[in-house]
């Protein structure tokens, strides 16, 4: 091969690389998400109904997901699923785009209540995809589940050295804000003093940390008690029922994910369709079915079966609702307060 | 003469490859790094003016002497489990013929074309309260109950030491293969035994491999935050925990940044100690010995 030959193909090969990135920037979404947060096969069915190519990547914390975001200057990502209120901190921060309310018809379908939060008024910047809630694990094999009954259990010197918790600085705080009977969303300094020297009093108590899969801990055996997301004890009964999921008596951790789309996303269009597809009845059953997490979705409740409408540990009772507490935004202060803290708790093990 | 020229050519490309991409990827990073350290914590753009050395104090806080403490025991075990299965494995492997050896070699690096992550994975299975080892022992009746291994100190060294051990291997076997067995015969012809052998004759002459291996564990001991993770159950155990921590969580990049050059300046300090202490070798009993 001459030299000049190799050229014209080096321009040619060139060329082609171009026109395939253009082509993909307007086929193509990609998506950040929590881990298994979607159904298997749904993506692919997205693809082959649209021909909008899927990129999934995954996140276990908002903070992370945040620092990525911020980072990037909003760009990189089409789809996020943050939580409720990371919401206001980044539609307030500019980080998220107006969603088109026009091009997402199957809103209709989400119930009332979970729409016009106090984090996003007339859901400009975002619209909910799951809801659940973050409890108390227990494998009934090892530990009587009528002897635990709120968070204040956990305290017990007995558990020295077993605990699970979830990676979550707010929801750890949350956890004994509520013991002390103080909002999660306090910014009072006293407040969250207080909490943290409650909190150390349980660090003796905790085996691990876990955000990715904390149900994994429990199914392994070498965990029976702890904190844990209602969905992923769902997940974990199906292959051992006796793990189980108590609303603790002091309130138990609410939280909302929903759709957002980062400000300077290159594919709006096709995460728009993205968003709508999710949001049609028969994908939000089987997101129900597949994560164990309870849907925003009106008229899919309505087609789910009786068994899994009437599970408690999916769809929660209106009491243990309004006993629980949804997390907010605190601001920068409180926040930098929390984080510091959550690092001596940790460094202090 | 054109071959000459290709030649001087080539030199110059791959002279200039590597000084580039050293310069890219390893010179500007660090750089940046040093630089934010400098800077104040901002939440809105990660760091800003003005410039400060809070962040160097911050280091020396009290919260992380806890963790500076635990990180150093927790490689210096490390280091030493490490250099006592490393260092017979190196001196049966320079003894053996050339082809066990290559085997044993290759048997040794095989794990490494694995991912370090999924091998971490690995070991959790296998320290887990249904996993292999407990298994066994409970099966045996060595124990009554299953022993709680995973998310333990033991779990993170004994993650730390199969992850890091070749680097160890590795250093020693290059000290042995250059181990004179002349010297040796001649310290037996002169009565000396096998202990005085080898204190005096391999021993000393190993020494650079020795303290290199330790060097090459005990460093990225430190920074192995997913070791620690995994297998010590998200705990801040190690300094690479803080640093990530900072960094993705807490996001204060600054006070993160403090961190890594301080891990940094620790790393030349010892790189330092190695420097005189091979020195030292090729002063007293080694090659260049004058007495020798």
């Amino acid at each position: 091969m001459t030299l000049n030959s190799l050229f014209r193909n080096a321009t040619a090969a060139a060329a082609l690389l171009v026109a395939a990135a253009t082509q993909a920037a307007n086929d193509k979404v990609v998506i950040y998400n929590w881990s298994e947060y979607v159904p298997e096969g749904v993506l692919e069915e997205f693809t082959e109904e649209t021909g909008i190519e899927v990129e999934y990547n995954t996140y276990e914390s908002n903070e992370v997901m945040y620092s990525k975001i911020k980072i990037q200057n909003a760009k990189g990502y089409d789809v996020i699923v943050p939580s409720s209120y990371y919401i206001s901190k980044m539609a307030r921060e500019g980080l998220l785009a107006k969603l088109d309310h026009s091009k997402l018809p199957n809103m209709d379908h989400l119930y009332g209540t979970l729409l016009d939060k106090p984090y996003d008024p007339g859901n400009q910047y975002s619209l909910p995809y799951t809801w659940g809630s973050t409890g108390i694990g227990i494998n009934t094999d090892d530990i009587d589940k009528n002897s635990i009954t709120g968070w204040k259990d956990l305290w017990d010197s007995k558990w020295e050295n077993s605990l699970l918790l979830t990676d979550d600085v707010r929801e750890v705080f949350q956890m004994a804000l509520a013991v002390q009977g103080h909002s999660a969303n306090t910014r009072d300094p006293q407040e969250i003093k207080q909490a943290f020297e409650l909190l150390k009093k349980l660090m003796p108590n905790v085996l691990t940390f876990n955000s990715d899969a904390p149900r994994e801990p429990y199914m392994a055996g070498d965990v029976s008690l702890g904190m844990i997301w209602n969905g992923e004890v769902i997940m974990a009964q199906e292959e051992m029922p006796e793990i189980q999921y108590i609303y603790p008596k002091e309130g138990v951790i609410l939280w909302v994910d929903s759709f957002a789309i980062p400000a300077n996303a290159e594919n709006k269009d096709a995460a728009h369709k993205f968003i709508n597809f999710m949001m049609r009845p028969d994908i939000a059953v089987r997101t129900v079915e597949y994560t164990g997490y309870a849907t925003a979705n009106k008229t899919a409740i309505r087609q789910l079966d009786p068994e899994t409408r009437g599970n408690p540990t999916i769809f929660p009772t209106w009491e243990v609702i309004n006993r629980g507490e949804f997390q907010e935004d605190v601001g920068d202060e409180a926040t930098a307060l929390f984080n510091q803290y959550w690092e001596e708790l940790k460094a202090g093990m | 003469m054109n071959a000459l020229l290709a030649h001087i050519n080539f030199r110059k490309l791959v002279i200039t490859l590597t000084i580039s991409w050293l310069g890219i990827f390893v010179l500007m990073p660090h750089l940046m790094v040093v630089g934010t350290s400098f800077l104040t914590h901002d939440s809105d753009h990660f760091a800003s003016l003005p410039l400060t050395l809070e962040n160097y104090r911050q280091v020396l806080d009290a919260t992380y002497a806890g963790v500076f403490w635990n990180s150093l025991v927790l490689s210096g075990i490390t280091t030493v489990i490490a250099l006592l299965i490393g260092y017979p494995f190196a001196y049966l492997l320079s003894r053996m013929g050339r082809v066990s050896r290559t085997v044993l070699l290759f048997m040794m690096v095989i794990p490494f074309w694995t991912n370090s992550l999924i091998r971490i994975y690995a070991i959790k299975m296998l320290l887990g309260k249904k996993g292999l080892f407990n298994t066994v022992l409970v099966s045996t009746g060595i124990v009554d109950k299953p022993l709680q291994l995973l998310y333990t100190d033991f779990a993170v060294i004994f993650g730390l030491v199969y992850i890091l051990l070749p680097f160890m291997v590795l250093p020693l076997m290059a000290s042995f293969d250059k181990l004179d067995q002349s010297l040796i015969e001649a310290g037996r012809d002169l009565g000396a035994n096998a202990f005085h052998r080898f204190s005096q004759i391999i021993l000393p002459l190993t020494m650079p491999g020795i303290v290199a291996g330790c060097l090459i564990v005990f460093l990225p001991a430190m920074g192995m935050f997913y070791v620690a993770d995994l297998l010590g159950g998200a705990k801040s155990l190690l300094l690479g925990n803080i640093i990530k921590n900072q960094f993705l969580v807490a996001r204060d990049w600054p006070f993160g940044s403090a961190f890594s050059v301080f891990l940094i300046v620790l790393m030349g300090a010892l790189l330092w100690v190695y420097y005189k202490a091979n020195q030292y070798v090729q002063k007293k009993g080694g090659m260049d010995d004058q007495n020798l």
